[in-house]
Order: C-alpha cells, then sequence, then structure tokens
C-alpha cells in the first residue's frame, strides 16, 4: 500500500521554497515523485525590459546571492559582444579573480550544508569556517560578503595592489591545508559514505539526455565545463588558466560533491596562478559605451554549471529582450531521476545535491 | 598528447563536427533555412539559423540529436504584428547554435519528444507568452500559479503607467473616483 509525503514549500532542511508531493511503498521506497516550484518567482525576465542598461547590471547583481558575481559578468559580456568593446586584459583577468573566489565560496557552502544534513555537525563547522577565508576575502577586497559589485561594461570596478595581492596570497595559502583536509574528511567519514554513496544514483546516459551541467554533470562522468569547452574572458586567452578537472564516475551524491571539491581546488589554483602573473594596464575603458542594434548569446561557467544569456537590443537604452538560463534550470529535471527508486529520507540530501538555487531558476 | 596540441585537436574537431551539421541541415532544408556564422571575440563560434517553416524544427532537433547535442533553452519574445519568435539555444560539444523560428497562431511544435533538455523552456513559453507547444508530454504549469493567464508576458503593464492610471486596467483608479464623486 503505498503512502503519499509531501515535505515543503518550507522545511528545515529544504534551503530554498519547494514542494515535492512524493508516494512511497511500504519500505519508504519513492514510486512516484512530483515536484512543485514557483512559489518565489519574481517575473524579473519581464523587469528587465522596463530597466536601462545600467540598472540591469544592478538588477542582475540581485537575482541570486551564491552567483551573484556570475549573473552580472555574463550580462556585461553580453552587451560588449553587441557593442563589439574588447575589455583590458587585466580587466579580465580581475573578473576572474572575482569569480573564482565565488565559486570556491559557494561550493564550499554547499558542502557545509550537505554535512548538516547528515547531522556530522563537527564537519560543518570546520567546512564553514574554511568558507570564512574566502567570506573575509570577500569582505576586505570588495567590501562585501555577497554582492562584490566587480563588473562594468568595458571592465571592472576594483582593482589590486601588490598589498591585497599579497593579502590574497596569505589568505589562500591558510585554506588551501584546511581544504584539502576537509575533502579527505568528505572522501572517507563513515556517515557521509553511508548516507552519500550510491544515493540519487544519475546516469550517464540519463545526464546527457537530461542535459545537465556543472558539478552535477561532472559527478556523472561528463566534462561539459564551459571554460572547457567555449572558453572565455581570460579562461580563453591563457588556456593554461582553465581547470584541470576530471569528471568522476560514481553518478551518486558524493561523487557530486568530491566534483565540488574538484572545483574549489582548481579555483584556489587559478588565482594563484593569476596573482603570481596579473596583467598590467587599465581596469576598464573610459569611454561610456553606445550599445546599438543587436542580438548575443554569452555563456559562463557558474558554481553550479552552465549559465548563459541572450540579449536582443535595438540601439535605445534599454533590452528587448533579456533571457538567462541558469544551471539548476536543467539539473531540477534530473532530480525525478535520481530520487525515484530511493528512500525518502534521502530526498532532501538529493535536492542539496543538485545544489539548487530556486531563486536563479524561478527568477 | 602534449596540452596545446589536444586543445588544438579539440578545436579542430568540433570545427568539423560544426561544419558537418551544417552541411546535412542545408542539404536537408535547402532553401527553407537561412544560416550566419558567428565568431566571438576569444575564437568561440557560434551558428544563427532562422527556418522559414517553423514545421522545420523537428528536422533541427533530429540532427542534433545525432550529433549528441543538447538544448540549452529557449528564448521567445512577441513582435508588434502579434506573431511571437522563438529562439531554440543549442549546443552541439561547444559550439552554441541558434535556430530561430516564426509562429502566427500562438502554436508550435515540441522538440522535447526528440530532445528531453528542451522540456522546461517550452514549457515556460507556454506559461509566459500563451503559445502552445504542440506534442510536449508534460501539461503542468511550470513557475505560475493556475490562477494567472496564460501568456501573463503578453499583457504585462508596467508599474510606472499602472502608477500613472493610464493602463487598460484601471479599475482602481476608477473606484478612487467613484467613491470620491460620492463624497
Amino acid at each position: 500500500m503505498g503512502k503519499t509525503i509531501k515535505i515543503g514549500p518550507f522545511h528545515p532542511e529544504l534551503e530554498e521554497s519547494v514542494y515535492f508531493k512524493l508516494v512511497a511503498d511500504k519500505n519508504s521506497i519513492v514510486q512516484e515523485v512530483e515536484i512543485v516550484n514557483g512559489f518565489i518567482h519574481r517575473g524579473m525576465e519581464s523587469l528587465v525590459t522596463n530597466r536601462n542598461f545600467m540598472q540591469n547590471l544592478i538588477l542582475t547583481e540581485r537575482v541570486c546571492s551564491l552567483c551573484s558575481n556570475n549573473h552580472p559578468f555574463t550580462f556585461v559580456m553580453a552587451v560588449e559582444k553587441i557593442a563589439n568593446i574588447k575589455v583590458p586584459s587585466r580587466a579580465e583577468a580581475l573578473r576572474v579573480v572575482a569569480d573564482e573566489i565565488k565559486r570556491a565560496a559557494s561550493n564550499l557552502f554547499n558542502l557545509a550544508m550537505l554535512s548538516h544534513l547528515t547531522h556530522s555537525y563537527e564537519l560543518m563547522k570546520d567546512t564553514l569556517e574554511t568558507r570564512e577565508y574566502l567570506q573575509d576575502l570577500k569582505e576586505t577586497i570588495w567590501g562585501n560578503r555577497m554582492d562584490m559589485s566587480v563588473n562594468l561594461f568595458t571592465g571592472v570596478k576594483y582593482d589590486l595592489d601588490a598589498k591585497k595581492v599579497v593579502h590574497i596570497l596569505e589568505k589562500l595559502n591558510l585554506a588551501i591545508p584546511k581544504i584539502k583536509e576537509l575533502q579527505k574528511r568528505f572522501e572517507n567519514d563513515e556517515i557521509i559514505k553511508q548516507r552519500c554513496v550510491g544515493v540519487g544514483i544519475l546516469p550517464t546516459e540519463k545526464a546527457l539526455e537530461i542535459g545537465v551541467t556543472g558539478p552535477v554533470a561532472r559527478g556523472s562522468g561528463i566534462n561539459n565545463d564551459v571554460r572547457v569547452k567555449a572558453p572565455y574572458s581570460l579562461y580563453a586567452l591563457r588556456p593554461e588558466l582553465q581547470p584541470r578537472t576530471k569528471p568522476r564516475n560514481g553518478c551518486d551524491v558524493l561523487s557530486r560533491a568530491m566534483a565540488r571539491f574538484d572545483d574549489i581546488i582548481e579555483a584556489v589554483r587559478i588565482i594563484k596562478d593569476l596573482l603570481s602573473d596579473l596583467p598590467r594596464g587599465k581596469t576598464y575603458l573610459e569611454k561610456r559605451p553606445h550599445i546599438p542594434e543587436g542580438e548575443a548569446v554569452v555563456r559562463t561557467e557558474a558554481p553550479r554549471g552552465e549559465l548563459i544569456y541572450y540579449l536582443k537590443t535595438d540601439g535605445s537604452q534599454k533590452p528587448i529582450r533579456m533571457r538567462w538560463k541558469v544551471p539548476t534550470y536543467t539539473n531540477w529535471e534530473a532530480l525525478k531521476v535520481m530520487i525515484l527508486g530511493d528512500k525518502v529520507e534521502n530526498v532532501t540530501i538529493i535536492l542539496n545535491s543538485i545544489d539548487p538555487c530556486i531563486s536563479c531558476t524561478e527568477r | 598528447m602534449p596540452r596545446v596540441q589536444k586543445k588544438r585537436k579539440f578545436y579542430k574537431d568540433v570545427f568539423v563536427n560544426t561544419s558537418k551539421f551544417i552541411k546535412i541541415l542545408r542539404e536537408t532544408l535547402g532553401e527553407q533555412c537561412s544560416i550566419k556564422e558567428d565568431k566571438d571575440s576569444y575564437g568561440n563560434h557560434s551558428i544563427w539559423m532562422k527556418l522559414k517553416v517553423k514545421e522545420s524544427i523537428n528536422v533541427v532537433a533530429n540532427s542534433i540529436k545525432s550529433f549528441k547535442g543538447r538544448c540549452i533553452v529557449a528564448t521567445a519574445y512577441k513582435n508588434r504584428d502579434g506573431s511571437h519568435t522563438i529562439i531554440y539555444h543549442f549546443d552541439i560539444n561547444g559550439t552554441i547554435l541558434n535556430v530561430e523560428i516564426k509562429t502566427n497562431d500562438n502554436m508550435f511544435f515540441s522538440i522535447t519528444p526528440i530532445i528531453p533538455s528542451a522540456n522546461w523552456a517550452e514549457r515556460e513559453i507556454r506559461e509566459m507568452y500563451g503559445v502552445e507547444p504542440i506534442g510536449h508530454p508534460n501539461t503542468d504549469r511550470l513557475f505560475l500559479d493556475y490562477s494567472i493567464a496564460k501568456g501573463v508576458l503578453n499583457e504585462f503593464i508596467p508599474l510606472s503607467k499602472l502608477q500613472r492610471g493610464v493602463s487598460k486596467t484601471d479599475i482602481m483608479w476608477k473606484k478612487v473616483e467613484e467613491d470620491i464623486n460620492n463624497g
């Protein structure tokens, strides 16, 4: 006899608001899954067509907090493509530094949530403490712990002098051994293994069919990292900066968590490499750009995967159409594959393994 | 193989794949499509394709499937003449393919049965613009509640207009005026 279980839209173990309707058998194995979303839809795609480009730069930074740098980063790249602007290479480098810091911090937050869901509170505390090195850096360099306000059309708003570079490197050198130690603990912790190995399976062929990206794809043996497949910014200009992560083949919650660790370690390596040889020159172009009629599609690799922006302009100060797709948009459908046939108690841990950003997805 | 050589080989493969793909589509669709190639300042290729007949999207979807491509997302917008433009954004091994179709009758043919990654994108177009993806396996709402009419983005009224009381739905202002007139 099947029983119906409802989780959400607000629940202590859910990161954000979403509603699950599950039908489970007598052994608590999920037989049917229905996911209802739309609780935080804000009509942002409509809103941006009523704001000018400058206002939209501020608005895109507020689509979501964890990947708040990626939205304006991708948006300015789309505008720059239409306006045919070549950004100074120092600005490209500074954009990448900010982006990789955000990536490492975002992934560490997700891993902390994983340890929270497995009730490994010591591990959670240590993960969040390690993340604090990055949060402190954000606060010191950019003046804010979440919205860093880095991007401008034609460049960036901040610069790094020798003192700041040394400060970042010192903090990262403190964080690296802690990150590596955490990786070992996550990989070998008995409770984590018990809860994560063989749980929330997303087979490679299904992952390809659904079109998942980011650590979710890399946890299922697919590497479609935009920084490698279609490099942009400094990843294109200096290919040695591209991440060297290898996909994991476990297809389960632990593989996805480990793919996130790989991303964090590579993010730190990229920042260190970049800071040791930071391009000189201007951080932005002084001439204010004219944005002509045109359309562009630009994508970047956000912490959770591929972020794509479509922009259509008519030569006025406002876009005709602006559309963006975040990684969770496609990763979400994969949840149905992961949850079906698994235990009800694993649902929230599986949800966390795609690092859902519902605020981004629903816009 | 050294890293630089590997990278060159990768780009060569991608280029061969996309060239082959375009050739096949040109042969199959003939004059039913126009193709434009684009390259950004970082050297990434993208293809812009316009289909004259919206039904041809199935041919494109089947080709993309055979090249192991995926649908990243689809964009829709309403034109001044009341028609809708839909642009599918596909990915074939790192190359973006943008395929544009136009619909005058508020419907288009769903490619989700061929490429499942188009699932949410088509549902969202249905919900926001009231344009029906015929043959889509899921008829449920994606984001918006059932109390909100389909095609809400077609009817959007900016807040500034509403505040000036010049919108078509100025019921609230009429009520205020009535109350004032009635003392």
